[in-house]
């Protein structure tokens, strides 16, 4: 059973900002629900109001302007994977997006949502991270750009007020036709959470490089290029992550699988 | 409290309910549709798998009063006018179910997947059905029968040549 709260479903957006200013960390914003209904039904968290923001105008868009790609607060994994210029553009956030959980959570679990938990096992951050995405930040104050690299700031925790949601996630028109994959080492072959992520991408000579679960905050590491060697790559990966050990793996494996996972994808996507 | 209306398998419900009470427990005590199961409660093993407005989700995850105004379906909405649909009459065919609290979860999950990939490949199966649990049948019946509901060979492996 779940806690008791009240539920409130804002259908413009200035109700919704200014019911998340009044109740701040009293509330709760629902989206996806995915990790939000386990937390509350685990008792980690007791909100008083939950803000469902699926219901204004737009909160699901998927959208393409002259920035890029524009993902709304309400947009799912599945809804990205879907879309066929996604694929095409940024076919990294694709399969980023297929390594998430399973076809139904995909279904239900939104992009922002993924990304705001700040988990350092996030699948969508790594893509986000190397094809230079932003989140666009919204309070009843006014509105800011916090690009990905500088969002997350500790183990679930981000740059985010009380009274601010990511409204939207930009990812350059800059970066689109980069190449790049994701290699995810689970437990199983089926959904399961990231023991270590990694993704690559190259664009126009530079090669970018996204690493989940291996230090507190999603990693980048950048500053390389198509002529570096795969040894400097992995020698630059080693350096920005700092895995620990946990309940399922040890930080060595942790090391051992970036290094091996920077090695392969270096080769795949060249 | 809060009312709600909702439309499941077609019919027009409104009721009270909790804010915090999930669609999966709305389905099952409220409405006594109780095909739909409760596995583990946190969106794993795919037990409770509904279409929620033509798509699936684990009605564990969704709250009831995020269904205002949607439409649901469930098992109880499969067969028509006391007929099996395609799907069930392979799962039936193919033994692929034991004990069966996976099965309205799996055939819901496969009616999704045929709709957006018409001929499957095992690998596609395997893929669309991620999400949903089972510990009876070690799966080889279940993609079976998905195979058989797709018009394509399954194959002499199985049960039903032991």
């Amino acid at each position: 059973m779940l806690s008791e709260f009240r539920y409130e479903a804002p259908t413009s957006r200035s109700d919704l900002l200014s019911l998340i200013a009044n109740y701040g960390a009293r509330a709760k914003v629902l989206a996806g629900g995915t990790d939000l209904l386990v937390n509350i039904r685990s008792g980690t968290i007791k909100p008083e109001l939950v803000i469902d923001l699926k219901r204004y105008d737009g909160a699901d868009a998927l959208t393409w302007d002259a920035q890029g790609l524009v993902l709304g607060p309400a947009t799912t994994i599945n809804d990205l994977i879907r879309d066929p210029r996604v694929r095409r553009d940024f076919p990294l956030l694709a399969v980023c997006a297929h390594d998430l959980a399973s076809y139904q959570i995909r279904n239900r679990a939104t992009v922002i949502g993924n990304v705001v938990n700040a988990s350092p096992c996030s699948d969508m951050a790594p893509g986000l991270l190397c094809l230079g995405a932003s989140a666009v930040i919204a309070s009843a104050r006014g509105t800011r750009t916090v690009p990905f690299t500088e969002f997350f700031t500790g183990v679930k925790r981000t740059v985010l007020s009380p009274d601010e949601i990511v409204e939207r996630i930009v990812v350059p028109a800059a970066s689109a036709g980069a190449r790049g994959e994701y290699r995810k080492l689970k437990r199983i072959s089926g959904h399961d959470l990231g023991i270590v992520g990694v993704a690559v991408a190259r664009h126009n000579g530079d090669v970018k490089i996204g690493v989940s679960s291996a230090a507190p905050v999603p990693v980048l590491v950048s500053g390389l290029k198509d002529s570096n060697t795969v040894d400097e790559a992995v020698a630059a990966t080693l350096k920005a992550v700092s895995p620990i050990s946990d309940i399922r793996c040890t930080k060595e494996y942790r090391l051992f699988m970036v290094e091996t996972f920077v090695r392969r994808l270096w080769e795949e996507t060249k | 409290m809060k009312t709600i209306s909702v439309k499941v398998n077609g019919k027009a419900y409104t009721r009270e309910v909790a804010e915090s009470r999930t669609l999966l427990r709305f389905l099952r005590e409220d409405l006594g549709l109780t095909g739909t199961k409760e596995g583990c409660g946190a969106g794993e093993c795919g037990a409770c798998t509904v279409f929620f407005d033509g798509r699936t989700v684990n009605a564990c995850m969704v709250l009831a009063v995020e269904a205002d105004g949607r439409a649901v379906e469930t098992i109880e909405g499969e067969a028509k006018d006391g007929k099996l649909s395609v799907v069930q009459e392979a799962f039936h065919k193919h033994h692929a179910v034991q004990c069966g609290f996976c099965t309205s979860g799996m055939i819901l999950s496969t009616r999704e997947l045929l709709h957006a990939n018409p001929k499957p490949s095992v690998e596609d199966i395997k893929d669309g059905l991620e999400g949903n649990f089972c510990r009876c049948t070690g799966y080889q019946q279940i993609i079976e029968a998905i195979l058989d509901a797709s018009g394509q060979n399954p194959g002499e492996g199985g049960l039903k040549h032991a």
